[in-house]
């Protein structure tokens, strides 16, 4: 800092040469300060209002319990459960095709045909109870795999029938050869 | 015992907290005129200058208990009109600060000696000052602030404050030679 600098910080008082309108400037900051508070009814001290207000509140709450309650079907859960019908529709079709295949298969006992339907029957009643817990809206993510999983196992069970049979046929049709 | 220059008028001040009216036209009238003083060099004109001094005040005496004395009150209060004075600037799209290239001329620009000059010359001087060199001028010279809190103030680099200042100060030593 040179000695122009030093001068005039040391003398800056000097700069400060004007007066303010001392009455002026206070007449309007007092104002601004000292305004007086508009009055305020607090509207929920009112008997009246306050009941208005509770019943509100109650419907308000009891609104959006309802709301929440019926958008079970959010859109996520819809979007899930539109892809679940695709598969469910692919996979009944296979499954009816070859549980018709089995059933009008003459080369099967009736005594095979039932065991192999009531192997079918558990399968239907785990399946019901999957597509009841897809309702209620549990992990949707595996109630889902689980569902696709029981009908991977019913037409695993079914392939195996008809490949047994197969199998069968062919050693039967072997057999006069080897002999 | 010494007493710290940040606690100055602290019973004041703490009378005002409690919104006092006749504390606070007490403190009013201590700094009142120096504000006054520090929002004219700002705007240039009186009527400006009452604005946002009152405009300072009201704010000052509102918020006085976020005041925690990490600076004398005068600081803090002046800081207030600076502030406020810089924005009604930036709003009427005055300069603040040269115009000229910002950040390229810091090797050219050599360090202005100069001697001690009479203050009136000094006043002189400043008020033929073009627009963008008195800000920094003032907020240095008279306000006394360093190239930190001004480039807090202008919201501009140290660097830039730096070299912005030594550019307002050589035309200043300039003008005031021709006097």
């Amino acid at each position: 800092m040179d000695n122009f600098e030093k001068h005039i910080r040391e003398n800056a008082a000097q700069f400060n040469e004007h007066k303010a309108d001392r009455a002026k400037l206070w007449a309007n900051i007092s104002a601004e300060l000292h305004q007086p508070e508009p009055k305020v009814i607090p509207l929920w001290k009112r008997p009246v209002l306050r009941i208005a207000a509770s019943i509100v509140l109650l419907l308000g709450i009891a609104g959006f319990i309802g709301l929440s309650v019926l958008s079970g079907g959010t859109t996520e859960t819809q979007y899930v459960s539109k892809e679940l019908l695709e598969i469910d529709m692919h996979y009944k079709g296979l499954v009816s095709y070859q549980v018709q295949l089995v059933q009008n298969n003459p080369n099967l006992s009736e005594m095979d045909k039932a065991e192999f339907l009531s192997f079918m029957d558990e399968l239907d009643a785990e399946y019901e109870t999957l597509r009841e817990e897809m309702r209620n809206n549990l992990d949707n993510e595996r109630v889902l795999e689980a569902i696709v999983a029981n009908y991977k196992k019913r037409i695993e069970l079914i392939e195996n029938l008809l490949q047994q049979l197969n199998d069968a046929k062919k050693s039967d049709e072997d057999y006069g050869y080897t002999l | 015992m010494e007493t710290d220059i940040r606690f100055t008028h602290q019973t004041l001040v703490e009378q005002c907290k409690t919104g006092n009216p006749s504390s606070q036209y007490e403190l009013y009238s201590l700094y009142v005129d120096a504000m006054f003083n520090v929002g004219l060099r700002f705007l240039g004109n009186k009527e400006d200058a009452e604005d946002i001094v009152q405009d300072s005040f009201v704010d000052a005496f509102k918020k006085l208990n976020s005041f925690k004395y990490e600076s004398s009150f005068g600081a803090w209060l002046k800081r207030i009109v600076i502030n406020k004075s810089i924005n009604h600037l930036r709003a009427k799209r005055v300069p603040l600060v040269p115009m000229e290239a910002h950040e390229f001329h810091l090797a050219d620009e050599e360090p202005v000696e100069a001697d001690a000059v009479d203050v009136q010359k000094v006043k002189r001087g400043i008020a033929q000052l073009p627009e963008g060199y008195k800000q920094i001028i003032n907020l240095y010279l008279i306000e006394g602030y360093d190239h930190v809190e001004i480039g807090e103030i202008l919201d501009i680099s140290i660097s830039t404050s730096k070299s912005q200042y030594h550019r307002a100060k050589k035309k200043l030593v300039e003008i005031i030679r021709a006097l």
